[in-house]
Order: structure tokens, then sequence, then C-alpha cells
């Protein structure tokens, strides 16, 4: 039983065609995903490596101590000046190396990986961090929540927008097909301005009106007119005879 | 309440539906009837002209935008759908609270309430553009939206007043059956007004909207502008001799009319004072409202404050509020401030969009101006000619029996046939 024509005359690619299209498809592959890979690794604004998770390197845990008072379980050994922080537009707070981070976080004696809420309880640095923005951005919060700001992320910070320490700084996610953990970018000017409208939209576009129908309003507005002087001219009259 | 089948024979009255019809008055009707007539008519056709444009050109006919998208109708839905209300709360009242003193107005009031909701509808119909796409709303509707709600209770409301207008006139069931249909027909006008408010404040992204007092003040201003209309509508039924009313009616709706502008005005005001409260405002909240009162469309909102304290300042005063002229004055005022105030209304969820971005302020264009027009002079003709050929006076023996029925003293006012000339 003899191949057909076509399948006898293709040529069988050969060992070293094929390796060659595989070496070439990975270095274009790299290249793309270089700029991506440098993001998942790259800094935030803070100079520090972002959302980067903090209990990954301070397992922090309150064991009970003396007394029944809870201690963390390993304290940080430089307290909260181990990071360089950028507070850039949290500086309002105070400068990184006074106590703006207790304004958020928990003690460095207890447990930074907590942060405080407004009645004064701590969550897990883990937990939703939104409930800690709404201390002082109240309208945000509840604009956040009901989804007209954000777009209904889950979370203001980290997997959600903002920079928790600057948070001017925005969080974009990973173009797909690509994965990874996205990259920063400066959504918000350094300078702080009072909120102000966006531009306005451009104007719209004129409203058509065909000109049968202009004419059809003009005739009928000048019956309309007619019927009105019919309808009032006696009284006027009557009224100047007197 | 007795049938009102004429005790005599008479030219020109024909009896359709159990209803006496008296279409030799049109005949008899003077050449200035027919000319007011003639004018309804012209504008009449205008509004289905344009229309007709709508159909055929779609909707850049309009100037509603992707940013303002809804425009004059919207704005007319509210206020003629409020005006709705002073009918009912008239007719209601003659029948559950046995104010006697307004039954005169009943029939009129159920006529005007069913006119007015008739051409609030048809303002929704034109602003669909392919008005058959109607057929969807109602075999798919989206429960989920409150348009389904207040379409339909407007819808229902309508055909309830006709029903009752109906009963009214043809005596049908008597005054039992006339108390068992305001007792239906009374919170069906609080749903319809109550889902119309919800369609603004269930908007959580519009914040001007979002306000839990939109409801009772939605309600207050339908009442007030509704009674005024009322009020201006038997005065001039009263001057041309279709209708007769005594002096204390006009007065008790005008002392009513009060009670529910001042009502209205507060709660508007604390609306305001809730925006601007030092420690409560808000800056996106604060700048919305300040459009309206400095801003572009201080044009629309500023009046509504103007006209309702002028109107309210009329009738203040014990002497002055019993003065035809001020009464009449007072409920124009009053009834344009509404008209305003259901436009700013409109104008609040667009004036600055969900992101921020400031809007021009809204004008209808002449398609739309038209429609409205022709809406309006539509309702103005049906009513024009139904005070002509309808029964709309209630005959003495109707309060006889109402007394009977001791749900208030008979008043007894005179039995005139209805249709004399205008």
């Amino acid at each position: 039983m003899g191949a057909s024509p076509s399948t006898a005359t293709r040529p069988t690619p050969g060992g070293l065609s094929w390796l060659l299209r595989a070496v070439v498809l990975i270095v274009l592959a790299a290249a793309v995903i270089a700029p991506v890979t440098a993001a998942f690794a790259g800094q935030a604004s803070s100079g520090q490596l972002f959302f980067y998770p903090c209990t990954s390197c301070h397992p922090v845990n309150m064991v009970p101590g003396p007394g029944g008072v809870e201690h963390p379980s390993k304290p940080l050994p430089n307290g909260m000046q181990g990071h360089k922080i950028v507070l850039e537009a949290h500086d309002k707070l105070g400068s990184a190396t006074s106590d703006a981070c207790l304004v958020c976080h928990d003690d460095p004696s207890r447990n930074p990986g907590k942060l405080k809420l407004i009645d004064g309880t701590l969550i897990d640095i883990t937990g939703d961090i939104s409930l800690v923005c709404y201390r002082c951005h109240e309208a945000k919060y509840h604009e956040f929540r009901q989804g007209t700001h954000g777009n209904h992320k889950e979370s203001c910070v980290a997997a959600g927008c903002h920079d928790p320490h600057t948070p001017n700084y925005l969080y974009a996610g990973p173009v797909k097909p690509f994965v990874g953990v996205g990259f920063q970018f400066k959504g918000v000017g350094q300078a702080r301005v009072p909120f102000k409208p966006l531009m306005a939209p451009p104007l719209p576009p004129p409203t058509v009106n065909p000109t049968w129908f202009l004419i059809a309003v003009a005739v009928g507005l000048l019956a309309f007119l007619g019927l009105l002087i019919r309808l009032v001219g006696p009284v006027v009259v009557e009224r100047l005879k007197r | 309440m007795a049938m009102t089948e004429p005790t005599t024979p008479q030219p020109g009255i024909k009896r359709f539906i159990k209803i006496d019809w008296n279409v030799g008055a049109l005949k008899a009707a003077s050449p200035r009837y027919w000319s007011w007539v003639g004018m309804l008519v012209i504008m009449t056709t205008l509004g289905v002209l344009a229309w007709v444009v709508v159909l055929t050109t779609g909707g850049n006919a309009m100037a509603q935008r992707d940013n303002f998208t809804w425009g004059m109708w919207f704005a007319d839905y509210m206020f003629y759908v409020g005006l709705a209300a002073g009918g009912l709360v008239v007719y209601a009242s003659v029948h559950l609270f046995g104010a006697e003193q307004f039954r005169p107005l009943s029939r009129l009031a159920v006529l005007m309430a069913g006119l007015l909701t008739m051409i609030a509808l048809l303002g929704d119909l034109t602003d669909l553009v392919r008005v058959w796409r109607i057929f969807w709303f109602v075999v798919t509707p989206n429960i989920s939206a409150i348009f389904v709600y207040t379409g339909s209770a407007a819808g229902f409301y309508m055909v309830l007043c006709f029903v009752d207008l109906w009963i009214l006139v043809t005596g049908v069931g008597g005054e039992k059956l006339a108390f068992r249909m305001t007792l239906i027909a009374l919170p069906v006008a609080i749903y319809l007004h109550t889902t119309t408010a919800f369609v603004l404040a269930l908007n959580k992204s519009r914040e001007l909207w979002n306000s839990a007092v939109m409801v009772p003040i939605f309600l207050t201003s339908a009442v007030a502008s509704g009674v005024a209309l009322l009020l201006i509508c038997a005065y001039v039924l009263q001057h041309y001799h279709v209708l007769e009313f005594k002096k204390s009616m006009f007065r008790s709706l005008a002392t009513l009319l009060a009670t529910v502008i001042i009502t209205d005005l507060f709660l508007l005001v604390v609306e305001i004072a809730t925006v601007y409260w030092p420690t409560a405002a808000k800056a996106g909240h604060t700048l919305r409202f300040s459009e309206f009162m400095t801003g572009p469309y201080a044009v629309q909102f500023l009046p509504v404050l103007i006209l309702g304290v002028i109107a309210f300042s009329l009738l203040a005063g014990r002497k002055t509020r019993h003065i035809p002229a001020i009464q009449i004055t007072a409920s124009a005022l009053y009834v344009l401030a509404i008209f305003f105030k259901r436009y700013t209304l409109m104008s609040m969820g667009f004036a600055i969009g969900p992101l921020g971005q400031t809007q021009a302020p809204y004008i209808p264009s002449l398609v739309e101006a038209l429609i409205a027009i022709g809406l309006l002079s539509m309702g103005m003709l049906f009513f024009t000619l139904a005070v002509k050929i309808l029964p709309l006076r209630v005959p003495e023996e109707e309060h006889a029996e109402a007394g009977a029925w001791e749900l208030a003293e008979a008043t007894g006012e005179p039995v005139v046939e209805p249709g004399v000339a205008l």
C-alpha cells in the first residue's frame, strides 16, 4: 500500500531545526516576560518589596506572659526602624521615624502585624485593611463599600489598588496572559488639592430636526397664533373700549 | 348615590356605558370654545409630529445624551404623577374622612388624576424611541428595576381613576362602592408616589438623589401641587359656570394647601441643612449641591425656594388666604415651583456624574419641548371636552345619600345639568 503523494513529498522536520525554533521561542518569551518578572521583584514606591506579607519575615505571635498579659513571641529587633518606608502621601501622619507608624500599626513591642481600628481593636494585617482606612477616609470608605469607588475590589490596598504607605501609588494587575503580582504606578500627584471635579466631557452633538418638521412647526405656530388672537382679541378690544 | 339619568329627555344627551354624554353641549358651544379647542389640537398635532421625528430619526432628535440620560420626559413624569395626587387627596378625604365640603370636587378631581397619569405614562412611551419595546417591559420585567414598579403602578392607578370616575358618574354601587374604591385607590396612589421617588432615591451613585427624605418630600410636593392645580381648575370651571362651589370649599382647600406647602418647604430646608451642616457636610455632596445654589443650575433651583416662600406667604395670612385672587396666585406660583423642582430633581442626578465630571445644564431640544407641550395640550384637550360633555356636577341626592350613609352631613348643592355653554 503506497503513501499518498502529499505525504510522500513532505519533508520530515529535522531534530536540529526543531531545537532552534524552540530556543528562539524561549528567548522571545523570556524577553517579554523579563519586565514582568522585574516588576515582581521590583521595589515599591516605599523602596521595599511592595505588598510583601510582613508576617513571612516577622512571625510575631502573641503568647500569654506572666500575670496573663500577652507579649510577642519574638519582638522586632529594631522596632519600626528596620524598614525605610517612604510616607509620600501619608507623611501627614508624621515622619517614618516618628510615631507615624503607630497611627496604624500596633506597638513594635507587641505585634506590628496587627493594625488598629477606629475603636482601638486590632485586626490582622492580612484581614480587611479597608477598615483601617475608614479611620480617616470615611467618605471614601463608604463609596468603596458601595462600589462607586474602587470598582468592587475586595480591598483598598495590597490586592486592591493603593499602596498602604503611599496611597497615591496604585497597583495594577499583570496583563494577561502573564501572571505575577503586577506593578505600581503613581496615580495621584504629590500636591494636595481639594476635591475637584474632572474635566467636562466633550460637548454632545447637535440635535437633528428635519426640514419638513421645522416647516410644520412654523405653520402650526402661525395657526395657533391666529386662533389665540381670535380667542383673546375680542376681550382685549372690549377692555380697550372701556 | 343615585344614577345621573336626566329627569326629562333632553336633546343632545346620549347614553353610553351608563353615562349621559351631553354631546349637544358641543354643538351649542361658543366660537371661543372652539378656538381654544383648535389651539389645543394644533399643539397636540405638533407633539405627535415631534414624536414621529423621534420614531424616524432616533434618539439624536433629543438633547438627552450619555451623561444626561433622562430629560424632559422624566421631569414631566414626576410632575404629572405628583399633580395627580391632589385629586386623590380630595377624593379620599370625602369618602374616608367625611370632608363633605370637597364632595362637589370629587368627580373633577378623579378626572384630573386619571388624565394627568395618562399623559405622564405617554411621556414615558415617547422616551422609549422604539415604543414597541414596551412589550418586553411587560413580558419580561426586570423585577430588580424600580421602574417596573412605578410604571405598572402608574398604569394601574390610571385605570383605577377612570373606573372610579365611571362609578362616581353613574352611581353604580352607590356610596358603598365609592368608599371601597377609595380604600383601593389611596394605597395605590401612595405606592405610585413612593416608587416614583424610589426611582431616584435608590440610585446610590447619584448623591443628591440618594436621600431617605426623597419619598416624604415627593409626597408633600405632589399633594401640594395637586391641590393647587385642583383649586385653579375649580375656579376656572366656576368662572365659566360649568361647576359651582361654595366659598367655604375654597377656604378649606386654601387652608389645606397652605399646610402642605409649609410641610413641603420644611422638608426641603431640612435636606439642604443636612447637606451643608458643618459637622456633617461631605465635600462631594456640598459641591454637587452648590451647583444648584450658586452654580449654573441655580436658575432651576432657586425659583423653587423663592416661588414656594411667596406662595406660602400669600396663604399664611388668615385675612388674605380667603381672597380668590390670592388663592389663585399662590396656587399658580406653587404649581410652577413644583415644576421647577421636578426639573431640578431630574438634573440633580446628572449635574456632576458619578466620576465627578461636571455637565452643562440640560436644555430640551425642540422635539422634546414639543412632545412635552403636545402631551400637555392633549391632556388639556381631553379635559376641555370632558367638562363639556360629562356630568361632573354632583347631584343633590348624592349628598343626601351620603348623609344617610352617615359619612358626613349633606350640604345640598343645587342640581344643574352639565354642559352649560362655556
